[in-house]
């Protein structure tokens, strides 16, 4: 392997290129004919859909996968990755959007893990020397003796730059980089990709959605759609109307307007509601809400402030501290989980992969979790396959999942279709009480769009639903009511139509606005 | 791999059907016997007349065909009773403390009805033996559910505590039928008290009836996990219990059931072994073979995948080796663990070749390369 290939590159020498790049999995090509470059000094992103061959593209270029035709330059030397080793020796570095650090050791440690340089005596101080210097370069602050796993998602995608860049990355491919980070926190990490940038560091961010932030940093964008290029174009004649619309392949709805529907009775009534987080600490610190009949009841917070405990108590699968829980005049605080969906209770969760599905399981049998007890579905200990087969293949065509078949295993879907299949399996029980996790996070432009669409449905069928989401425009245009929560607790109630994205904003960061707020505590 | 202007590839497979998962075993078990017979041509025996005793004797012998068919009777209830927690994701690796167990409790029942006694008492076969199954049921149910139970409410590895209970029910038999103990033979010989042979477990063509509560068993599994609403949970359970949960599924009933249910299953294993397996009729002194044995069940139940219908052929492979072994060993005069050796070269193979569950090798044309 010959390392160094990227030594002395200068502002504009073309530094990765990749040229027809094809990988085909059984039945799908996956990457069909790509070509792209990147120069140093520029930002270049790849901007495609969930399925639309990005993850292959990004594992080829990392060494993950090897491509079946095609041919990759580095330097303008012709180069094969026969694994991420090869790549990494190469100058390229991967910021994974699955962390990959080991979290009981330092942010220090994890850096220099599997670094040559570092030695057999660690040399820490050194290294700590090194990385400091790189944190003020760039402006990343981060403390690098903390444990990985107190740090916040945006502090563990600084430590993956960061160990990428100790190792000497010159191409730095960035996995979604801003879609686990709060608005602040986004701000600062464009800057320091952009000060990255002006150090010569070719950067590839890889994005599903968040087209604005496409617009605002890149210098050239590649779209995909279906494992092909369908555009490349500089950004600065790109608007997000027509990115959108090469990735999708028609026009898209940027807001989903929810609609005004006459409220009805109370269907769910908290009060005074208190829960511990996993580690034991009080993550929900007493709140009280209530949602009607017809109505979106918007939580808007960046993760870790109770609003994942307060989903998982509504839901039953976390114990009460505290407090009431009441469903349609019943009192559910102690309910079973099972118990709550017989009731009309439905649970979007926001994990996806680890808990909302069953990846070796069919899709028939994906969605048996959520009717494997219904009477309609079973008879005595028995489960009725056939009908849930049949109601499988419905729903499939109604929420026009891609899958090939019934019988295909949920880990074979894309998140996008994943989260489809699990939103009809949920809605095709007719809850009363929705609640939807994140339901559109890591989706991509046309998934949301649908998932956003389709919750506005379920309101209008008259069941209320409880929205719980970090991005801040979907809040503010599907709710009725949002309520921004921060360590645990409402910042105020305040009516939709009123809110506004900076008060809010200000709101999730902790900011009691006094004054111009509606307090409720249910009865409106 | 490159094999003249070819390339040889290993490909992940997406799926896997049924035959092609039987006919990788029947390579693995073909490769095994090829590899087995270095060990007899090391002995200066041929190892296909070696081969065509040890079949021959185990599946075609009026004297070997009923030991095959009393070891494939107990195999299969111990790969039962590893397979019904091994779906719910849980490692039952204590076959043998339920079974010891379950052959106590047998044994216990019958103690009620005063079967020590001597003369032998003239026992209602009808009503004693229903009542021996169940209690051995019973006892098997009762030392698996320690381990369901610490793992469903405490979430204790139930690794650990199936194996230590293994220990545990090994002893309490020991104490039970050695000299003292109330179920000591009274001849002492360090074995229990006899069966009377009014409550001999009937025979069908010199084999326990207990073959067709074993084969009902195995109908009834593969319907429980095809259909059924437990078997729906269980697997759930198994491949991701975080998700089970979110869809209403108990994780603390799901590893006592089926930590009751594997127990059970295993304590029958022990009332065949030990009351109906004509000729023994006892807990006889070397019970702990028969622990050992069980542990057979672990690997049976690995490499038919958990299907209990595949797990028939399989079982009744190993119970033919162990028997046609042993039987060769002593025929040409071989060295003493020739049926545990090619026991477990088999097992070894079979795992091997499991790889090829996942991967298969792929031939195609070869391409340039850059190294």
């Amino acid at each position: 392997m010959q390392a160094g290939l990227l030594d002395g590159v200068q502002y504009g020498d073309t530094v990765l290129e990749a040229r027809g790049i094809t990988k085909r999995f059984p039945g799908v090509v996956a990457n069909d004919h790509i070509d792209f470059e990147i120069r140093a000094g520029e930002i270049h992103a790849i901007l495609g859909e969930n399925g639309a061959g990005k993850t292959t593209l990004m594992n080829i270029l990392f060494g993950l996968l090897q491509p079946d035709e095609g041919e990759l330059y580095i330097g303008g030397k012709r180069v094969e990755f026969r694994s991420p080793l090869d790549a990494i020796d190469l100058g390229i570095g991967m910021v994974h959007q699955n962390r990959k650090l080991v979290s009981a050791h330092t942010v220090i440690e994890n850096i220099i893990l599997g670094r040559p340089r570092a030695g057999t005596v660690l040399n820490l101080k050194r290294a700590e020397e090194e990385v400091n210097e790189l944190c003020e370069r760039y402006g990343f602050k981060i403390d690098l003796r903390a444990k990985v796993w107190q740090l916040s998602e945006g502090e563990k995608q600084i430590a993956e730059i960061l160990k990428a860049l100790y190792r000497g990355a010159k191409v730095l491919i960035l996995d979604e980089p801003t879609s686990a980070l709060a608005p602040p926190q986004t701000k600062n990490l464009l800057a320091s990709i952009q000060a990255m940038a002006s150090d010569e560091l070719a950067i590839v961010p890889f994005i599903t959605h968040k087209l604005p932030i496409v617009l605002e940093i890149s210098d050239r964008v590649t779209v995909l759609r279906r494992g092909k290029v369908t555009a490349r174009l500089e950004t600065q004649d790109a608007t997000e109307e027509s990115l959108a619309r090469q990735m999708v392949g028609r026009e898209v709805i940027f807001r989903v307007e929810s609609t005004k529907v006459e409220t009805g009775k109370r269907i769910l009534q908290v009060e005074n509601l208190s829960t511990r987080s996993d580690k034991g600490f009080l993550a929900l610190k007493g709140v009280s809400f209530s949602i009607r009949e017809g109505e979106i009841f918007g939580i808007a917070g960046i993760s870790g402030n109770g609003q994942h405990e307060l989903a998982e108590v509504l839901a039953g699968l976390r114990k009460a501290e505290e407090g009431q829980v009441i469903l349609e005049g019943q009192d559910i605080t102690h309910s079973s989980s099972l118990e709550r969906w017989r009731m009309g209770v439905g649970y979007i969760p926001s994990e996806r992969v680890d808990v909302g599905s069953i990846g070796d399981f069919s899709l028939v049998e994906n969605v048996a979790m959520n009717f494997y007890f219904d009477d309609d579905f079973s008879g005595p200990g028995i489960v009725n396959y056939g009908d849930i087969r049949q109601l499988t293949e419905e729903l499939i065509s109604e929420y026009d999942v891609a899958a090939p078949s019934p019988d295909t295993k949920a880990k074979n879907l894309s998140g996008g279709n994943l989260q489809k299949i699990i939103l009809a399996r949920v809605l095709a029980r007719k809850p009363r009480l929705v609640i939807a996790n994140l339901p559109t996070q890591g989706l991509d432009v046309g998934a949301t769009e649908f998932v956003r669409n389709k919750l506005v449905e379920a309101k209008e069928a008259k069941a209320g639903v409880l929205l719980i989401s970090e991005d801040l425009d979907e809040v503010l245009s599907l709710s009725d009511r949002v309520a921004p929560i921060y360590e645990g607790k409402f910042m105020g109630i305040i009516p939709g139509d009123v809110a506004k994205l900076e008060q809010v904003g200000a709101m999730m960061a902790g900011l009691r606005l006094e004054g111009n707020i509606i307090e409720e505590t249910g009865d409106t | 791999m490159r094999i003249g202007g070819c390339q040889l590839k290993l490909e992940q497979r997406v799926t896997l059907a049924g035959w092609e998962a039987a006919l990788m075993s029947i390579l693995a078990i073909v490769f095994a016997l090829f590899l087995f017979g270095f060990v007899f041509i090391l002995d200066d025996v041929d190892p296909l007349s070696a081969y065509q005793e040890i079949f021959s004797f185990a599946f075609a012998n009026p004297y070997g065909l009923p030991l095959t068919i009393n070891r494939f009777i107990f195999l299969l209830l111990c790969t039962f009773a590893f397979i019904i927690p091994f779906k719910a994701g849980l490692w039952n690796i204590g076959m043998a403390g339920q079974l010891y167990a379950g052959a106590l409790a047998a044994f216990g029942a019958l103690f009620a009805f005063g079967g020590k006694e001597l003369p032998s008492p003239d026992l209602s076969p009808g009503i004693v033996i229903p009542l021996m199954l169940m209690a051995a049921a019973l006892g098997g149910a009762g030392v698996g559910a320690i381990a369901g139970f610490l793992k469903g409410k405490y979430n204790i590895n139930e690794i650990v505590v199936t194996m230590m209970l293994n220990f545990i029910a090994f002893w309490l038999v020991a104490y039970m039928i050695k000299e003292g103990g109330p179920f000591m033979n009274p001849g002492g010989r360090g074995e229990s008290f006899e069966l009377p042979s009014s409550v001999y477990a009937p025979l069908v063509m010199d084999v326990p009836f207990t073959i067709f509560l074993v084969l009902g068993i195995a109908v009834l599994l593969y319907f429980l996990f095809a259909k059924s609403k437990i078997g729906y949970q269980i697997k759930a359970h198994g491949h991701n219990p975080a998700a089970a949960r979110y869809a209403g599924i108990s994780t603390f009933k799901i590893p006592l059931w089926v930590f009751v249910v594997g127990g059970g299953l295993a304590g029958l294993a022990g009332y065949h072994y030990f009351a109906a397996v004509p000729g023994v009729y006892k807990i006889a002194r070397n019970y702990g073979f028969f622990g050992d044995l069980a542990f057979y069940g672990i690997i049976c139940g690995l490499i038919s995948l958990g299907n209990p219908l595949a797990a028939i052929p399989v079982t009744l492979l190993f119970g033919g080796l162990s028997i046609g072994g042993r039987f060769v060993q002593g025929k040409l005069n071989m060295g003493f663990g020739l049926d545990y050796a090619l026991l477990g070269v088999l097992m070894i193979t079979l795992v091997a070749f499991q790889f090829f569950y996942r991967y298969k090798l792929v031939l195609s044309p070869s391409k340039g390369s850059y190294w």
